[in-house]
């Protein structure tokens, strides 16, 4: 469960503030899968590093599971998120100096998880990359990064699982691949899933939108499109 | 810790070309370390073991002097209290050898010795052809000599030389020798012969100077009892009394000093290293920037992030400071042994065996390790601040906040420095002193590095592509401009300095021997010989010789108004106890000034007065009007000091005395004769004269001013190319330094450069960029570093030299000229491959 408490955040743009995330209240059920849409500048990346504890809001305060982590330090973040937390990126943030296999092992070896490389194996095994795991990241393929990336994401099992345009760096089939992985995520482990994302139809597979403006973000329910476009 | 560890082992895999160059800079630093330290203590453990053997004996008992009875007596009283106590008498003074053979026109300068049967109680001579040495050799008018003599005077094993008023039969060829003047001064070969036969030589005249030697042999037990049972009632002769582990705890702390000395040269290497240790870890943090922000991300905490990054640093330093050890080891094995065995022979040892040793293997490993965390710490720190946000929006990185933890590290780096500077020289203040002079000559470089920036910042919107690319290039963010000025600057400034001083020196000695200097140096001409020396010197030179009158005295008290020193003690404990060479004169030299007082008129006085040297007055705490007393060869003068001089030490050619006296009293004195004249052109006309004078004046010593000056050269070249060597490595350290900056800017710059070839620009222009870039690198480190060249030499010649100071120019333009060159050709030598890599490869791995 993600809670959002009066959150806004406010930055320095030259000598003026500018506010990137207007004050929000917002609640995301466990399991849910919610995208948030918007065009660029609108805040959605703001937001969803709010939610990961990347940064600091300006104002209110998010609990995750009940828990504030706006009081929290840097380490209690990086530990939450080594726990609660699995995060995609557009440009796949993979350790460029490891091997698929070792970029997967990391988050498993930092919460000292006792059958880590059993696990990895399965992990990319699950998202089709058994036999590239001992390639680096720059003998792969864009969407072959991105899912090594989901396999690192889903590495620890974590509750909430957050993409920021996972699918904006990548051609319609690699893209429709990761589409369908976040998907089987979110219905078989009951992930809570949060998408940001400016294409409206991959937002449409989630249950919830957000529609993000300006700063200003707009709730809207999916679920029977969904169900429709199923 | 597992994880920590796991990265580590990764990242290294991952990383280690690129660090391999931080590797280098620590391996290059420890190496100096350990091969410097490691060489010392192998001739230190060499030479402490053979102390015996340098003295010859347990006590030496040595009178510059002949035995006055009163120290002969007092010498008897003390040893009819010691059964067990064996002496033998010895003699050595240095005189003039001819060939017997009169058609030969040569003579040299030799160091005679004379010694008993008994000779010596520790240590063995070796002789030419494993001939076996027994006093039988020298016994009856024989003499061993050293091989070098045979050589100057064309002599072989059976021929006869003469000395004095003696001849001898050469019967060996010394190799080596115990009891030798360990590092001392030699006026020329050795000649070894039987004591008798050296008194009989008639060379022991009045004011020759000659060293008498009484050595005992003694149980270890009463080697210290009868030590101080000697020199408490000897106190006030002028006799020294030292036993073998005087001069076993002289050599050790003379070792132990030049080992301090040598290992602050190589911490500073390592400094330099460190420079680069910390540059490389600088850049490679810039780089590791994505890599710490997704380990965030993933749930690292700062600690673990930096661990493994510190981790990474000490497995580097560990493995750097090895290689260093390793190739230290190999500089040692490559060491020829003709050179290992000629430095045995110069220190008088049998042998010298020479390895690294587990004390400097260990200093050189804990400096290595300790400095190269200590540099690679600050930039390290720097991680802490890198975000996780950093992976959603780039360039987000907080900045402006006063780091007191960065400010801490900063503290604990100048104060690690200083400790280990301190803990290699085995002294605080040698230790304040490298820190704060290179903290001094680092702040000036970095401030000329600053100031280039700046000047040429402008120049980056000018109209040439090339020229303003490669001035964005110095001073974009993240440039190395200052740390290859740091580098290169000072390696250039040790190299130029050390010649410039080199150059000052030599030309020193070039203004002694002058437009029309004396070059011939006569001593020990007797009183009744001064006539006939001077006409055939007139004969033989053109010119009429000046004669200087000089006597030996000694100090043995003062009567003054501040000052009274009542015995020899006092005297001693001033610094003043030696035997002094004076003289008596009408006049000043061209190189003496007064400055106290009025020197006396040309009429001789029956008065006895001095003119003193200003140093002479500053430690005996003299005023004018004080009495000095002086043993002059057994009589007491009382002399008033009548005025103090200044002596212009660089110009000797008419001598220079500390003590001057009025004529009028000396001249009664037995007295012998020195004589600076300018000898003849030509090898074979010197040889003559040195050869008539041996002839006809046996006794007359005649030291050639050319030979010393070539062999004072000879010593300058040798020390200039060991500190060369040492500049060397400083250069190599920069040298590696920019090749290092280089390659760690060589990923944004292979990125760049595949832009600009994208959008046009031509290899050509490229290699422009370069050669601006690093040409203007080069020609300012050269600038810096032949400025402060200047600088040094300016400081040395002016105030430890106490020489008149050349700027030599010449040296100062090469070096900034080389040193353009090198930065020119390595900068652009290292960066070629960025000019060959296709483009579409690198923005591809983008």
């Amino acid at each position: 469960m993600i809670e959002l408490r009066n959150v806004s955040k406010t930055v320095v743009s030259g000598t003026e503030p500018l506010t990137i995330v207007q004050p929000l209240d917002l609640s995301i059920a466990a399991g849910e899968y919610l995208s948030i849409v918007g065009p660029s500048g609108s805040g959605k990346s703001t937001l969803l590093g709010l939610i990961a504890g990347l940064d600091v809001p300006t104002t209110g305060e998010i609990l995750i599971d009940g828990d504030a982590i706006t009081a929290l330090d840097e380490d209690a973040l990086a530990r939450l998120r080594g726990r609660k937390i699995g995060f995609i990126f557009q440009f796949f943030h993979l350790v460029p100096s490891l091997t698929a296999f070792e970029n997967v092992l990391v988050p498993l070896e930092i919460a000292g998880a006792a059958d880590a490389r059993d696990r990895v194996t399965a992990l990319l095994s699950d998202v089709g990359l058994e036999g590239r795991a001992h390639h680096y990241p720059a003998q792969l393929s864009g969407g072959e990064q991105q899912r090594v990336a989901i396999a690192r994401a889903l590495a620890n099992d974590p509750p909430i699982l957050l993409a920021d345009e996972p699918t904006g760096n990548l051609d319609s089939a690699n893209g429709r691949h990761v589409v369908e992985l976040l998907q089987s995520v979110n219905t078989a482990r009951r992930t809570t899933i949060v998408l940001v994302t400016h294409d409206t139809e991959l937002a449409s597979t989630a249950d919830v939108m957000l529609r993000m403006r300006d700063g200003q973000a707009e709730r809207v329910t999916l679920e029977p499109e969904r169900e429709a476009a199923v | 810790m597992t994880f920590v560890f796991r990265m580590v082992g990764r990242e290294l895999r991952a990383s280690w070309r690129r660090l391999g160059f931080f590797f280098v800079c620590v391996a290059v630093g420890v190496g100096a370390i350990v091969a410097l330290r490691s060489v010392i203590q192998s001739v230190g453990v060499a030479m402490t073991s053979e102390t015996r053997a340098l003295t010859a004996a347990d006590i030496l008992i040595e009178s510059g002097q002949p035995w006055s009875k009163e120290a002969l007596a007092l010498i008897e009283t003390a040893l009819v209290a010691e059964p067990d106590v064996t002496r033998t008498a010895s003699i050595q003074t240095a005189t003039m050898a001819r060939p017997a053979d009169l058609t030969k026109t040569v003579a040299k300068v030799v160091e005679l010795r004379g010694v008993e049967a008994a000779f010596p109680f520790y240590g063995h001579f070796v002789l030419q052809d494993d001939v076996a040495y027994r006093h039988d050799l020298l016994a009856g008018g024989g003499a061993l000599v050293r091989p070098e003599l045979l050589v100057q005077l064309d002599l072989q094993v059976g021929d006869d030389i003469v000395i004095g008023e003696g001849t001898f039969e050469i019967r060996g060829v010394i190799l080596r020798e115990p009891g030798g003047q360990l590092g001392a001064f030699s006026f020329g070969p050795r000649v070894l012969v039987d004591h008798e036969d050296l008194l009989a030589t008639g060379l022991l005249g009045f004011g020759t100077r000659a060293e008498r030697q009484l050595l005992l042999r003694v149980p270890d037990a009463r080697i210290d009892p009868l030590v101080r049972a000697l020199r408490d009632p000897l106190r006030d002769e002028f006799v020294s009394i030292r036993s073998y582990r005087r001069t076993e705890d002289r050599i050790a702390a003379n070792l132990r000093r030049a080992e301090n000395y040598l290992s602050l040269i190589g911490f500073i290497v390592l400094i330099l290293g460190g420079i680069g240790v910390w540059s490389v870890t600088r850049v490679f943090v810039q780089q590791r920037i994505r890599s710490v922000a997704i380990l965030k991300c993933l749930g690292a905490t700062g600690g673990q992030v930096l661990a493994i990054y510190v981790t990474q640093v000490a497995v580097l330093a560990v493995g750097g400071s090895v290689l260093g050890v390793a190739m230290a080891g190999g500089v040692m094995a490559a060491i020829p042994t003709a050179v290992a065995d000629q430095a045995a022979a110069a220190a008088g040892l049998a042998d010298l065996s020479y390895g690294l040793t587990v004390s400097a293997v260990t200093q050189g490993l804990v400096v290595g390790i300790v400095v190269s965390l200590l540099f690679a710490l600050g930039p390290l720190l720097e991680m802490r601040a890198i975000k996780p946000l950093a992976l959603l929006r780039w360039g987000l990185l907080p900045a402006g906040a006063r780091d007191w933890t960065q400010i801490g590290v900063a503290i604990l780096l100048a104060g690690g420095l200083l400790m280990v500077a301190s803990w290699q020289a085995s002294s605080w203040e040698a230790g304040l002193w490298v820190c704060g002079g290179f903290a001094a000559v680092a702040g000036v470089l970095h401030a000329v590095g600053q100031g280039l920036i700046r000047v040429i910042q402008p120049l980056g919107v000018g109209s040439r592509f090339a020229f303003r690319h490669a001035v964005l290039n110095l001073v974009r963010p993240g440039n190395q401009t200052r740390v290859i000025l740091l580098a290169v600057g000072l390696g250039s400034f040790f190299i130029i300095g050390i010649h410039a001083v080199q150059a000052n020196l030599v030309n020193a000695f070039a203004l002694e021997i002058g437009d029309n200097p004396p070059d011939m140096f006569l001593i020990d001409i007797q009183q009744d010989q001064a006539d006939g020396v001077g006409a055939l010197l007139s004969a033989q030179t053109g010119r009429a010789p000046n004669l200087l009158p000089v006597l030996r005295a000694r100090v043995t008290g003062v009567v003054g108004e501040n000052t009274t020193l009542e015995t020899v003690r006092e005297i001693r404990r001033r610094g003043m106890g030696r035997e002094y060479t004076v003289t008596y004169r009408g006049a000043l030299e061209d190189n003496e000034r007064v400055v106290d007082g009025a020197f006396w008129d040309d009429t001789p006085s029956d008065q006895a007065e001095v003119s003193v040297e200003e140093s002479v007055r500053s430690r005996l705490g003299l005023e004018l009007g004080d009495t000095i007393r002086f043993d002059v060869l057994g009589r007491e003068v009382a002399a008033t000091v009548s005025s103090v001089r200044t002596v212009d030490w660089d110009d000797t050619r008419s001598g220079g005395f500390m003590f001057l006296f009025r004529p009028g009293v000396l001249e009664q004195a037995p007295h012998s004769f020195i004589a600076f004249v300018r000898g003849p052109e030509g090898a074979d006309a010197r040889a003559r004269l040195q050869r008539d004078l041996v002839a006809g004046f046996p006794n007359v010593s005649v030291i050639d001013g050319l030979e010393v000056i070539a062999t004072i050269r000879r010593i300058l070249d040798s020390v200039t190319l060991a500190i060369t060597i040492v500049g060397g490595i400083a250069l190599l350290s920069g040298v590696l330094i920019l090749v290092g900056s280089v390659a760690m800017t060589k990923y944004q710059r292979q990125y760049d450069t595949a832009i600009f070839k994208t959008l046009g620009a031509t290899s050509r222009t490229i290699m422009v960029m370069l050669v601006v870039e690093y040409g203007t690198l080069g020609v300012v480190a050269g600038l810096v570093g032949s400025v402060g060249a200047l600088g040094l030499t300016w400081g040395l010649t002016r105030f430890l030299l106490e020489i008149n100071w050349d700027p030599a120019p010449w040296i100062n333009v090469s070096g900034l000229v080389l040193t353009a060159l090198v930065v020119g050709t390595v900068g652009v030598v290292s960066s070629l491959d960025v000019l060959r890599k296709k483009p579409l490869s690198t923005l591809q791995a983008e």
